[in-house]
Formats: C-alpha cells, structure tokens, sequence
C-alpha cells in the first residue's frame, strides 16, 4: 500500500473518531495538533516538532501540587534534563482569565525567570482549547509525544500524589521513565496514570 | 482545649491527674485549625474498655464553598490522611468513607464532601492496655481542602481518654455526630440485590437486579482511572432494576474483573458494590457504541 493512502485512511479514522470521543487521546493514538501562543508572543505549532520528543505539562503557579515541583526545583530539573538531549517541552497554562493560575505573557515570563525554569516554552492556553483536546484534568499533568506524533504517556508525574516537598526523593518519575523507556527502543511500561494535582481552572460552562 | 493547657501548672502529680480527668471529662473539645476549617478527634465513648472495641472519630467543619475528599478523590485532589500515635494495645483500623458526592464543572469532577464530615474508625483496644488510668491518643491530620482553588494542611490532634472496666457513652453531640456519620455509609446491598457489569467498546453497564423502583443512581468507583469521573451517568430503568451506563475512563488501558464501588440511589441510600465484569462478546460487536445507542434512542424520543 502506498504511503498516501495509508495516511489518507489515518486522517479518515481520525476525523471519524473525533465526534465520538470528545478529541480525547487516548495513549497509542496520535496527538491533537494546536497551535498555541507562547509567552515570549510567537505563535508555534505541536506539527513543527514532528521528530522530537515532546513534553507538555499542565502548568499553575498558585497550585500547591506545582509548587511541590517547582520550590524543589523538580520540575526545572526535568526541563534542563531533557531539553539537554533535544526533546521539546512545552509548559501549558489553561487557567482562564479570573482564575487561579492566569497569566499575561509578561508575568509567566517573569516567573520563568524568577524560577530559573527551563522549558522550550511556556504556551498560554486562556481559553482552555488545549487543555480540553487533551483532557487535562490536573495540573501538573503529563503527557508525552513520541517523535511520530503519538501519545505514549498521560498521566501523573510521580507516583507520589500528595503536597509535600519531601515526597519528591525516592518517588517513581512517569516522564523520566516513559522517555527513557521509548528512547531505548522499548515499550512504555506505564502509560498511563491518574494525574494528580489541582483541578484545571478551564473557564466557566465550556460544555 | 484552653482548661487543658493550664492544667500544667499542676506540679503535683495527684492535681494533674485530676485536671486530666475533667479534661477528658469535657468532650466539648473544638476542633483545631486547618485551611477554611476546622478538624476535631473524637471518641464515641467517653472511657476506654479493656477488649471491647470502640470509634474514634475526625470530624471536619469547613467553610461554606469548600471541601476535602473521599478515599478516591475523582479528577483532582486527595484524601485526608491521618497518622495514628497510640498506646501499645490500641491499634486503629481503616477510615469508614461515608458516601461522598460529585463536586465539580462539567471537565473536571472530584468526589467528596462540603460543609461537614465525620470520618469514623475502629479501635481495637487489647487486654494488654491495662494497667495505666489514662490512654493519650494522638493523630496527624493531612488534609487538602479545596473550592476553586486548593489549600493543604497539617494539624496534630489529641484526646486523653481514661481506662476503665467498662466503656461509658460520650455526650450528647458526640453521639449525635456519630449517628450522623453511620446514616451516610455506604450498607451491603440486600441479599436478593444482584449486580453485574458489560464492558461494551467505550463503557461498563452496570445491570442492577434490585427490588424496588429506582429512577436514580449515581456510582462512586473505588478505583481511580476505571471510568470517566465528568461524564454523564446514563439510568436506564428495567422491569426489575436498570441499567447504568458509565463511561470508560481513557487511561483504562487493562481488563478489569470487578466493578467496585459506591452506588448511591434515589433517597440518598448508598451500597456497596461488587460487581463482576463481562466481556460482551461477538454478538455485540458492531460498530456503535453502547453510549451512542442510548444517546440516538434519547434524540428519538425527543423527537
């Protein structure tokens, strides 16, 4: 079978399905592709990023469970570790306007600075469309994308579901393992978890 | 509590005692500070008897808007935990979750409580607690409490309770607080109650064989990531039950045997459930799914 008809089909499954499941991807499914706005006022696109790792983490600043990752330095961690060996990570914010966690473009990229964090970039998602074509329920919330397009994590960061800054040491990293995991050529062993964390303040009635 | 504090100026040991006593006596304990909240310890009975089992109680008071969770939180959040410090002899069991209810927009839904809750729990007291008048019982509290936003805390609460033969029935409010607590937990179902589970393509139905008309049901799973906590509940109603259509949570990528969990219905009794789970099979395996149908049969109805 040629290349384009095998692709022509994909894209006949994909629109078929989308009604159907709410555009939620399920892990081994291909990634909704967004283009999103990002801190620093470009516009990037997930598609631009086809043969990379990306990450994208559900991200706000007043969450108690972020700032267990990021006032350990956690987080920032994971971002100069992995952006280190050419993967893209995007920190997403799906706070609408009013809520916990909204940010203009200038305060998120204030934040960055003052947390020394390192992702490729922070995308600003006020309107929550991002955070629903994922189905992100939490912040954090993890997902990972293989350099084909496709989910291969959602979920949770660790498997340590709690506030406290002291649970970070010895706790089991989903995204260190799913990345390290595809990266050596094998099969997720966990690719998928509940995410835990504070709820993502989309906008009031989206539904 | 503030009766209590003073009482340590008492340097005689007999005085002190006596302080402790009235202390314990004084069940009127307010509860110590959380976020938006308070949390207080609890006991049923007002003394200790060696060998027979008794409930020790926390019993949150939250602001108006707020909450915390049930042992599975749903979308968000966390269950409360508590770390007992007891005497050798008592030993605490597990938390019995009253029936919680589904808190949240239309995206994200957690499950827990708002305004007020007391979560009770056995204690096992030994015969080998003898031998000490008072028993001082200790407990850390770890609590998210959440409205739009979410706040944790930590408090370290305390009861002293005296040892005797017998056990003695606390107070009033004490008694009140308990009743309260049994009348929300969850019963085992009847006997001529069954229950069973299809899993279909994109969701379980949970068919229930149940004597009376039920025209609502809401169902709490145990387990976190089995089905889709935001979306809708379908009840169809059957000569003798319903079916309960739950959407399959996206991040249910292995078989499950068992379906369990909390099923609350009209009326606010709440069950607990076990219910095995079957593969439909091939005489089902078209390709709508159960969701649709019911959906397309609704629209029909309308029309």
């Amino acid at each position: 079978m040629k290349r384009s008809t095998v692709y022509s089909m994909l894209v006949a499954v994909v629109i078929c399905a989308a009604p159907l499941l709410l555009a939620a991807p399920k892990v081994g499914q291909a990634a909704p592709d967004f283009t999103a706005a990002a801190s620093t006022g470009k516009m990037l696109r997930l598609q631009d990023y086809r043969g990379k790792y990306v990450v994208l983490e559900w991200h706000n600043n007043g969450c108690p469970y972020v700032g267990k990752h990021y006032k350990s330095g956690n987080m920032q961690r994971l971002q100069k570790q992995w952006t280190g060996q050419n993967v893209i990570w995007f920190t997403i914010i799906s706070s609408a306007p009013g809520k916990q966690g909204y940010v203009t473009a200038s305060e998120e990229n204030q934040y960055l600075t003052n947390m020394r964090a390192a992702p490729t970039a922070a995308l600003l998602d006020p309107s929550g469309e991002i955070g629903h074509l994922y189905d992100a329920k939490t912040s954090p919330q993890m997902v990972v994308i293989n350099p084909q397009g496709i989910v291969i994590y959602d979920g949770a960061i660790d498997d340590k579901p709690t506030t406290d800054l002291n649970d970070i040491v010895g706790a089991t990293n989903y995204v260190n393992l799913a990345l390290e995991q595809a990266m050596a050529g094998k099969q997720v062993q966990t690719p998928a978890t509940r995410p835990y964390g504070c709820s993502v303040k989309y906008p009031d009635a989206t539904h | 509590m503030k009766g209590c504090q003073s009482s340590r100026r008492f340097s005689a040991a007999p005085g002190f005692l006596i302080a402790l006593l009235l202390c314990a006596g004084s069940a009127q304990a307010s509860g110590a500070p959380i976020p938006h909240g308070t949390v207080e310890l609890i006991s049923e009975n007002q003394s200790i008897a060696i060998g027979r089992p008794f409930y020790l109680g926390l019993h949150f008071q939250l602001e108006k808007g707020w909450h915390i969770y049930w042992v599975n939180p749903g979308d968000s959040g966390e269950p409360p935990r508590v770390t007992w410090q007891l005497p050798t002899g008592l030993s605490a069991g597990v938390i019995e979750w009253p029936a919680p209810r589904r808190i949240g927009t239309s995206s994200v839904v957690d499950f827990g409580y708002q305004d007020a809750v007391t979560l009770i729990v056995p204690v096992h007291a030994e015969t080998s607690l003898a031998a000490q008048p008072l028993a001082r019982l200790g407990a850390e509290i770890k609590v998210l409490v959440c409205s739009e936003m979410c706040v944790p805390g930590k408090t370290q609460l305390s009861l002293t309770l005296p040892i005797k033969s017998r056990p003695s029935a606390s107070d009033m409010r004490t008694r009140e607080l308990f009743a309260a607590a049994r009348k929300d937990l969850p019963r085992p179902a009847p006997q001529n109650w069954k229950f069973s589970a299809n899993e279909a393509k994109d969701s379980f139905v949970l068919v229930a064989n149940v004597a009376p008309q039920i025209t609502q049901a809401v169902f709490f799973p145990l387990s976190e990531a089995q089905i889709d906590n935001s979306a809708q509940q379908i009840l169809q109603p059957q000569p003798h039950g319903f079916r309960l259509t739950l959407r399959k949570s996206d991040r249910l990528l292995k078989p499950i045997e068992r379906l369990k969990g909390v099923l609350v219905v009209s009326g606010n009794r709440a069950y607990m459930i076990d219910a095995p789970v079957s593969k439909r099979g091939a005489q089902n395996n078209n390709s709508r799914s159960e969701i649709q149908e019911i959906e397309s049969s609704r629209e029909e109805r309308q029309k």
